[in-house]
């Protein structure tokens, strides 16, 4: 009984340990592996990515928070030439501030659950590439958000105006879609017409009325 | 402790009579602890830049002032070591300080105001140290900062939020009795 109660100790304070020392979890390793398993990679540029114990930290586009620690801080796989759909696995890696997939020939839906996906996120560029449906509202629960690049896909429908309240957003351009409707209402910034060109039937500021 | 990290000390001498510099060094060195005997390569008289690996060397000691003396560094890394004390205030001195990596080390007291002074820094990493008292303010004038992580301290007060701080999220301010963030 005595030595079972040791045992649990000794566990727990190692965990302890290891969650204190931000050692890797597992799961950042989960989310590349996803994130390759999810992709056609005709040009090989992702043939670094090969998971055998040793440091993700060096993979092409990958660039960790410390040293060989494991843990994901920005993810940059632009122009790439990378085919398939958003790599839904990338929930694993928990601390990713930056994304990058701009350039690639990603289709279907932006996730409508972004933001549990990536709750850090502070730039995110998606542009250039064939992302279908709709902006998900949820990207609105992104409130770190600085950096939002959704430019030159086949994005369709409304945005959505709780958009406007990511009040740390600097950069936003929805431009080369396939949306309609107004414009979100910014508090404290106000993005310019080349944001919004290239769509069928956005208005309001800074394009005409609605 | 994970003993795998590697840790670069690397110090650009612009001339040949770098006196300053090398006492600066030599001070550092007899304030540190080196049962290793790592720093036994460092050569103060050298001209080309040096890099000296004192990584995972089981350094203890404590950091001098006299490293504000070192007005050519880019790279202040000295991370996963048993350094203790504070960071001295001349630290700030480092202009063209790209990278500061004290972390994973024993290091105490505040973190410099002088610190906003470092109008190059890219990577601050602080984390997995003692460090209390507030998040000077001085640091969101940082436009450069890139990486920020102050994770796993005892800081407290408020997180700021302006300037180059936008930029950062819990991630980099986790495991401290900061006050929250406001919703």
């Amino acid at each position: 009984m005595v030595s079972e109660f040791r045992a649990a100790f000794a566990l727990i304070s190692i965990l302890a340990w290891l969650l204190l020392t931000g050692h890797a979890t597992p799961s950042d390793i989960e989310c590349l592996k996803a994130i390759k398993s999810s992709f056609k990679d005709p040009n090989n540029y992702l043939a670094s990515w090969i998971f055998d114990n040793s440091s993700i930290c060096k993979f092409t586009g990958i660039e960790c928070w410390h040293q060989d620690d494991n843990k994901v801080i920005n993810i940059r796989l632009s122009g790439f030439g990378l085919k398939g759909e958003f790599p839904l696995g990338i929930a694993g890696c928990a601390s990713m501030t930056g994304l990058d997939l701009s350039g690639n020939s990603i289709h279907g839906n932006i996730p409508s659950n972004i933001s549990k996906l990536m709750t850090y996120i502070t730039s995110l560029d998606l542009s250039s590439n064939q992302f279908s449906g709709e902006i998900p509202a949820d990207l609105a629960n992104c409130s770190y958000l600085n950096v939002l690049k959704l430019d030159n896909n086949r994005l369709a429908g409304h945005i959505p105006p709780q958009i406007g309240l990511l009040n740390r957003l600097r950069t936003f351009s929805v431009a080369k879609n396939q949306l309609t409707g107004r414009i979100p209402i910014f508090r404290n910034i106000s993005f310019p017409a080349g944001s919004y060109a290239g769509n069928p039937g956005l208005c309001g500021k800074p394009l005409p009325a609605c | 402790m994970d003993v795998s990290f590697v840790c670069l000390f690397v110090v650009a001498f612009w001339q040949v009579s770098g006196n300053v510099e090398g006492d600066a060094l030599n001070a550092l060195k007899s304030n540190l602890a080196d049962p290793y005997n790592v720093l036994q390569s460092w050569d103060p008289t050298l001209v080309n830049p040096c890099t000296c690996d004192i990584g995972d060397a089981g350094l203890s000691g404590q950091l001098v002032p006299q490293l504000g003396q070192l007005r050519h560094l880019q790279y202040l890394e000295m991370f996963n070591n048993s350094i203790s004390g504070g960071i001295p205030r001349e630290v700030g001195k480092l202009k063209k300080l790209v990278s500061l990596d004290l972390y994973l080390n024993r290091l105490s007291g505040p973190i410099p105001d002088t610190l906003g002074s470092l109008h190059r820094l890219r990577f601050l990493r602080l984390n997995n140290n003692n460090f209390s008292g507030h998040i000077p303010m001085s640091l969101t004038t940082i436009n450069t900062l890139q990486l920020l992580d102050l994770s796993n301290n005892q800081l407290t007060g408020p997180i700021p939020v302006n300037g180059s701080f936008k930029y950062f999220t819990p991630a980099s301010f986790a495991n401290n009795p900061l006050d929250p963030l406001p919703a």
